[in-house]
């Protein structure tokens, strides 16, 4: 309170000079006055009595001014005078601060764009209460350590009611709606949540109630359900009037009964639901198993609790841990008999794993953590870079500064004065720079989060916020400390008497071996060289993968994909609906093939199946489970995938006809070694007792299914037409034009054929393929652009480090080629320094490449993390430019006029 | 710290001018500087200038007030008075100081007689 005080009054101080120096004088001529009087009434006379008493008195000059330094903030004050000097001299040099404050809004902006993302993916909470409260529930297999997060409705149960460590423990699992509200329908992404589920997090409603625990008791009896904010304004336009009125999901009536806040997005930041209703719900909208709620052997949802504050995770997890092994013997006790003592153990050969629930489940965090955080060591690096080249610059205008300095030294200028105002100066630079890279910072997280697919970047706002514009503010403080510092301490240290003889360059002798400013140059090519290494390594990787074997013709084909099943259809309704699909589609003008599959190619995700095998035993553990998808006829001609042997399912493979599968290349010979597969059978009955029933027909070419960047894997297609239930498919349409084109004849078709049917995933196979490499692409642009930028800035520093010294030493140059130097000499001696240092940069940059490289491996296809490639063109590269900006002012030295040279001063 | 001269220690000033104030009223800086040399009987050399500063470091803290007056001869003279705080101030400053002035005495007392 009381330093408060004394702040305002000083404070005040520096506005009422004037009126305030005027007091002072008055006070202070008054003591005198009375000091006077009181000598002249001991008799002296009256210029004596003056005398005498400005003696007594002491300096009137002294007493002012550190009267004024008490009274006013003689640090603001001083800041104040070198901000009006500084400003002076940048306005002085309008081309060094237009360079200046664009390197710097350039690096501190991507650094600040990158923060900005790294604060909302990595370091952003849920936006519910007491995040830090929260865990999530996972368990690894002892002898895969895979971690795994789906439970079954059961364990889920048991967890939930036998615990003592979790106030509150949540559920909920992913679902799709087929919405209709007023004659519209279309697809919207759901969540079933628990009864307890908004509870847990400690969510309140933004419009009516949110689902409780009596919302969820019985299945299939709370036809209620809760928006999110989002959803509501996008569909209903934000009419409160609609909480209480029914919706039709996959054509059940279901009663609205709240919206949830704004902000509110659920338990992972890369989804966004847009409808929750009651977990009870799964029997009506996840009808198929019918008994997902009893059986423990369907484990389909993930769970979050929310720990007693007192209890710590580590006590957390180890409670929990017996608890849940307790729950496994009793399941597998009640198996009894059916399954045996392998898979027992097997079944409880598992540990719970509670990780942190602060930011829900995590995923996207979890996959954009390396390349956020290598992405943003870049820019760190080419910050620096920067920064050493602006010490640079700032050390060759000193150069030319030094007169003033030894002036100014001269007149009695202390050097910690010098240095707080050159620091001044530069910090002005920095935080001028900063400003100005808010502004690309937002830019460049525009243009960052416009790199990644729209359903993760939909809730990364990654808002400007007083965190990130502080990381601004910090980023140029440091960076104006670091470009700064080294000139000013270098530019203090000049000595009065040698600055002010040495005031024509002519004089100075030629650099000092490893003077500060080679340093810097050679700091620039050791950081720039990695940079640029890792951004070759990128894009030879991105080249194989684009180069990479798809094993499909990946244009013209448009994909569209659609689930009838949502809206409770028989079985034979869905798939007569799907087969006059095909057939109207297949008559458009423009289509040269059309077919259906489960699994769209390179989407991300694939189903498994666990199959037997005719004459092959298993081993124990075998994985036996190959890729799957269920496809119609005419599926591997719409894609250009080659038949090694056999034929394409045709309408005469009906359900009433025997069972038929096809069977990709690396499956033959994974199960049939060098034996003709056709004619053998494979299973993929549950019961383990029934025999291989469907024959293969036909062995194709492998293809890539999942990522481009997958090894070969076994695969098998069944036909439609056999396949027992069918729900989402995706339409394939290979075109003799643009696929996009097609688009809306397809839909139209649809509407045709049923318009509560919404078609949802449309695009080509071409930007599916695209999108499945946007991390890849992002990494690639990024790191290129960056290395170009570092090796830029670099070598422009080099060029300005080279054309000083010629500059520097004319007439030394002047008087060797007087005395018979060649050009050729001349310009070996003046390049030889920077070629030395340039080749001492790479060495030191290779050698931090070679041990960093390490770190990118498994973000790399096909590319060694030493790919000799990479690193070879990077030096090529760095050394090509370095001597490009070496040789350019260097050629200056050698056109220099002897006889000039001599007489230029 | 003390040379023949009797240098003022740092921090003793303000003591020095709360107790003058304390004892004599509303004063003017003059007035303040005559008290001082009086009582310390010219042991204490001061350079007046001195005294403004610290007036203003006082008054900065709250400790003693001030307001234009005029003086006894008809000048228009700055009279300082002391505050209720700056009154607490002086006797925790006294107490603190008499400590001290005890402590020193007991050990170079002590360090004598050794």
């Amino acid at each position: 309170m009381k330093s408060l005080r004394i702040f305002a009054s000083r404070l005040l101080g520096i506005f009422k000079k004037r009126k305030l120096d005027g007091d002072l004088d008055r006070e202070l001529r008054a003591h005198i006055d009375a000091l006077a009087e009181e000598n002249m009434r001991r008799g002296m006379n009256e210029q004596e009595a003056r005398r005498a008493a400005s003696r007594e008195f002491g300096g009137i000059e002294q007493t002012r001014e550190s009267y004024r330094d008490q009274r006013g903030l003689p640090f603001f004050e001083t800041l104040a005078q070198d901000l009006r000097y500084a400003s002076r001299m940048l306005v002085k040099n309008p081309g060094f601060t237009a360079v200046t404050i664009l390197t710097l809004a350039l690096g501190i902006g991507a650094n600040t764009g990158l923060f900005s993302l790294v604060n909302s993916v990595l370091l952003g909470n849920l936006p519910v209460r007491h995040p830090q409260e929260l865990v999530v529930i996972k368990y690894t297999d002892d002898r895969s350590q895979q971690r795994e997060e789906d439970f079954s409705y059961p364990m889920y149960l048991a967890i939930r009611d036998k615990n003592t460590v979790f106030l509150n423990v949540l559920t909920r699992s992913g679902v799709s709606f087929n919405a209709s509200y007023g004659g519209q329908s279309e697809r919207a992404a759901g969540e079933m949540v628990s009864g307890n589920y908004f509870e847990t997090l400690a969510v309140e409603p933004f419009l009516g109630r949110l689902i409780g625990p009596e919302d969820d008791r019985i299945p299939g009896a709370h036809p209620v359900a809760v928006l999110s904010y989002g959803y509501w304004q996008r569909r209903f336009g934000s009419d409160p009037a609609i909480v209480g009125k029914n919706i039709i999901l996959n054509e059940n009536p279901i009663r609205i009964i709240g919206i949830t806040p704004p902000g509110f997005y659920g338990t992972e930041l890369s989804s966004n639901p847009d409808i929750r209703v009651p977990m009870m719900m799964a029997t009506v909208f996840r009808p198929v198993p019918a008994n997902r709620l009893q059986n423990p052997r369907h484990r389909w949802m993930t769970v979050l609790a929310r720990r007693k504050p007192e209890v710590t995770v580590a006590q957390a997890e180890a409670s929990l841990d017996i608890l849940y092994h307790q729950i496994l013997a009793a399941e597998v006790q009640e198996l009894g008999a059916s399954v045996n003592a392998h898979d027992k153990e097997r079944a409880l050969a598992s540990r719970i794993r509670l990780e942190p629930g602060n930011q829900g489940f995590a995923h996207l965090r979890t996959e954009m953590e390396r390349p956020l955080l290598l992405m943003f060591s870049v820019t760190g690096i080419v910050l620096l870079v920067a920064c050493a080249n602006l010490a640079n610059l700032l050390l060759a205008r000193n150069a030319k500064r030094r007169q003033e300095i030894s002036v100014r030294l001269a007149i009695g200028a202390g050097r910690g004065r010098l240095i707080r105002q050159w620091l001044t100066e530069s910090l002005l630079l920095s935080v001028l720079g900063g400003s100005a890279g808010i502004l690309v910072a937002y830019w460049a997280k525009t243009a960052l989060l416009g790199f990644l697919p729209a359903n993760y970047s939909a809730n990364i706002h990654a808002p400007m916020d007083f965190l990130v514009l502080g990381f601004a503010l910090l980023a140029s403080l440091i960076t104006g400390l670091l470009f700064g510092l080294a000139p000013a301490l270098q530019l203090s240290s000049t000595g009065v008497s040698i600055a002010l003889r040495a005031d024509s360059p002519s004089i100075a002798s030629g650099e000092r071996f490893f003077s500060l400013r080679s340093a810097l140059v050679f700091l620039q090519v050791a950081l720039s060289l990695p940079l640029l290494i890792g951004a070759g390594l990128f894009l030879h990787s991105l080249r194989n993968l684009r180069g990479v074997n798809m094993g499909f013709v990946k244009e013209n084909v448009f994909l569209a994909t659609l689930n009838p099943s949502l809206n409770s259809y028989p079985q034979e309704r869905i798939k007569s609906l799907y087969e006059d699909l095909l057939a109207r589609v297949r008559t458009l003008s423009g289509v040269r093939a059309a077919s259906l599959t489960t699994s769209s190619l390179i989407s991300g995700g694939w189903d498994q199946e666990s199959v037997k095998v005719e004459g092959y035993q298993p081993g124990p553990d075998e994985n036996m489970s190959p890729n799957a998808a269920v496809v119609s006829p005419g599926y591997f001609a719409t894609l250009g995938i080659p038949f090694v042997e056999g034929r394409d399912f045709t309408e005469q493979d009906a359900a009433s006809r025997p069972k038929v599968v096809i069977i990709n290349e690396t499956m033959a010979h994974y199960f049939f070694g060098t034996k003709d597969p056709l004619g053998k059978k494979i299973g993929t009955d549950d019961d383990p007792k029934a025999p291989p029933d469907r024959e293969i027909i036909a062995v194709v070419k492998d293809a890539k299914y999942v990522h481009l960047s997958e090894a070969p894997r076994r695969h098998f297609y069944a036909p439609m037409a056999q396949e027992p239930r069918l729900f989402d498919m995706t339409l394939q349409v290979r075109t003799s034009g643009d696929p996009e084109k097609i688009g809306d004849l397809v839909r139209a078709q649809v509407r045709d054929l049923d318009r509560n049917l919404p078609l949802y995933a449309t695009t080509t196979l071409e930007v599916q393929i695209d999108d499945s490499l946007a991390e890849e692409r992002l990494l690639t642009w990024l790191s290129s652009l960056f290395g170009l930028l570092a090796t830029l800035v670099a070598s422009l520093g080099l060029s300005g480090v080279v054309a000083f010294s010629v500059a520097r030493r004319t007439r030394e140059i002047g008087i060797r080629m007087a005395l018979g130097a060649q050009p050729g000499d001349i310009l070996q001696n003046v390049v030889s320094h920077m070629a030395f240092l340039v080749a001492l940069g790479m060495a030191a940059g290779l050698a931090a490449a070679y041990g960093l490289s390490r770190l990118l491996g498994s973000m790399l296809f096909e590319v060694g993390a030493r790919d000799p490639l990479a690193f070879a063109g990077a030096c090529f590269l760095l050394g090509a430019v370095a001597a490009l900006a070496a040789y350019l002012p260097a050629r200056r030295a050698t056109e220099v006029d002897p006889v000039v040279a001599l007489r230029c001063e | 710290m003390t040379g023949p001269r009797g240098e003022v220690l740092q921090g003793t000033l303000d003591l020095i001018v709360l107790k003058t104030l304390e004892a004599l009223g509303p004063l003017h800086g003059y007035g303040i500087a005559v008290r001082i040399q009086q009582v310390s009987a010219d042991l204490l050399k001061l350079n007046q200038g001195t005294l403004y500063p610290a007036l203003l470091r006082l008054e900065q803290r709250g400790w003693i007030s001030s307001k234009w007056g005029v003086s006894d001869n008809n000048r228009k003279a700055k009279y300082y008075s002391l505050t209720r705080s700056g009154r607490k101030q002086l006797l925790a400053e006294t107490e603190s100081w008499e400590r001290m002035a005890a402590l020193m005495t007991r050990l170079l007392g002590r360090a004598e007689g050794a």
